[in-house]
């Protein structure tokens, strides 16, 4: 493999990680303002429903309301919290 | 005495849509007593323990309205304006265990209740020692006399609890009786079953501070009131686990709609492990079952282990398989009485203790058996399913407790089943 190969394997690299943090952050920010919005709109705390579903994993926290049980699934937990601690970070 | 009647050997195809979770509905049911307003229960299940403790909440004065919609699904609306504190009548508790989650709500709503020690499916001892002991550390007085509970409290104080052992009707019974307790109550070792969590909605729905349900640790902050509200059961995973086994005893191919995939992890891994493809596509889960299944063993464990409630059913499963299964029953001591019914059928099944060796045979044969308990029936249900020739199933009311529409539900899917009363 020569070392030019090398460099433009390392550019795609750089770009698709940035590319896909830029996804996930918009896909995680995007899952939670949506089950935040049906879990509201369902008499709900969203606040304590979704801490529940990050604390103990389990989907039943969030209502099946305009499918937010199925799209809150479609992130692992742990990059929801990390968006949530991002945020507020950066607004601190 | 109602009988249902199979004629087995067809495999079952199409879709099934699960009902609402009978574990939580007789939990929230009771826990609509703590509010003062209106609370109305979406995605209700259509048994018979349902409408026990719709007769029970009735019995002590509520209003309760049931409608069903075209759909299946079922609302129940509790107003309990008119409650009045009577004795729990003996007759209608002995039929469901949960009916001892009278004892938190009565505790907390009126600082004193008597109810009958609990009844429902014999299926081995079922002690109370767990929930006693949460209702004492919260400051209650609790003798059992005359085959009654009867506690009193003038006033509950919050506490913290260790369970000796997980215990799911512990957990719920200290939830209930700290909601409005005046101070914090954390309850260590609890159980983590989504009816615990679903509760928890429920409570927290209506005005209640309760987190950390679906952990090993519950805190409640107790509250002065609670309101009523508009609250969804969650799906019932052991009538999708039951109809996903039936699938895969018939060697069928069945679309199983309205579940949460994360309650049926531990099956699905050992229906996957006997040789199903599951494909999992938001809330329903596929299940297709070509050939044989093979041997796997199994053992039940508190949530999220394998659930006691499918054991039964999968011995059936893995009676058809090619090789030698071990099952192991840790939750309850009696959970093997359908075997000697099973083994009518064919099955070369040998129990030892809390084990079951399960020695897998080729084929089921129609059989005349007779259920003993409510996942017993099921097991017989899937055996019949599964069976060549005629299966008449006695006893089939126990089977009502727990799962809706039985008849309609597997005729959709392919069966031949009939019922006679």
């Amino acid at each position: 493999m020569t070392g030019a190969m090398r460099l433009t394997d390392g550019e795609h690299e750089k770009t698709m990680m940035y590319q896909v943090r830029t996804d996930e952050v918009c896909q995680a920010r995007d899952i939670l303002l949506k089950v935040y919005a049906a879990l509201k709109q369902k008499g709900y705390n969203p606040i304590n429903q979704i801490v529940g579903y990050l604390l103990s994993g389990d989907p039943a926290y969030i209502t099946s309301h305009q499918s937010a049980r199925n799209l809150v699934r479609k992130v692992e937990r742990d990059e929801l919290l990390e968006e949530l601690v991002r945020k507020y970070v950066e607004e601190g | 005495m109602a009988k249902l009647i199979i004629r087995g050997g067809r495999p079952l195809r199409g879709r099934v849509r699960v009902g609402g979770r009978k574990n939580s509905a007789v939990a929230v049911l009771p826990a609509t007593l703590l509010a003062d307003g209106v609370s109305t229960l979406e995605n209700l299940p259509s048994i018979d323990d349902v409408r026990v403790y719709a007769d029970i909440l009735g019995g002590l004065g509520c209003d309760v309205q049931i409608a069903t919609a075209a759909s299946g699904n079922g609302t129940i609306t509790v107003n309990p304006a008119g409650f009045s504190p009577l004795a729990v009548p003996h007759d209608v508790t002995k039929r469901l265990r949960a009916s001892y989650y009278l004892l938190g709500v009565l505790l907390a709503r009126c600082g004193r209740a008597e109810v009958p020690l609990p009844g429902g499916c014999d299926i081995g001892l079922r002690p109370i020692d767990q929930h006693l002991k949460g209702f004492r550390a919260l400051g209650a007085d609790v003798v059992i006399e005359h085959g009654m509970v009867r506690a009193t409290a003038p006033a509950l104080a919050g506490a913290s609890i260790y369970l000796d052992v997980v215990s799911v009707g512990a957990t719920i019974n200290i939830m209930l009786a700290a909601t409005l307790a005046e101070g914090t109550t954390v309850i260590e070792n609890a159980a983590k079953e989504p009816h615990v969590v679903d509760l928890a909605n429920y409570l927290n729905a209506a005005g209640a501070r309760v987190q950390g349900a679906g952990t090993d640790v519950i805190r409640i902050r107790g509250v002065e009131r609670l309101n009523g509200c508009t609250h969804s059961i969650i799906p019932d995973e052991i009538e999708a686990a039951t109809y996903m086994i039936a699938a895969a005893a018939t060697r069928g191919d069945v679309l199983v709609e309205n579940v949460i995939p994360k309650h049926l992890d531990p099956v699905v891994a050992k229906l996957h492990e006997a040789g199903a493809d599951i494909e999992e596509e938001g809330d329903v889960l596929r299940l297709k079952m070509n050939g044989r299944p093979r041997a796997v063993n199994v053992k039940t464990l508190p949530y999220p282990g394998f659930p006691t409630d499918a054991q039964q059913p999968m011995t059936v499963l893995l009676s058809l398989a090619e090789g030698t299964s071990i099952v192991t029953e840790s939750i309850w001591e009696s959970r093997f009485k359908h075997v000697d019914e099973l083994k009518r059928m064919g099955t070369s099944i040998r129990v030892e203790g809390r084990t079951a060796i399960i020695e897998g045979v080729e084929r089921l044969t129609g059989a005349p058996v007779r259920a003993t308990d409510l996942r017993a029936g099921a097991a017989l249900v899937v055996a019949a399913l599964a069976a060549e020739g005629e299966t008449e199933i006695t006893g089939i009311e126990l089977v009502d407790r727990g799962y809706e529409r039985v008849l309609e539900k597997l005729n959709g899917l392919g069966a031949d089943v009939a019922r006679e009363e």
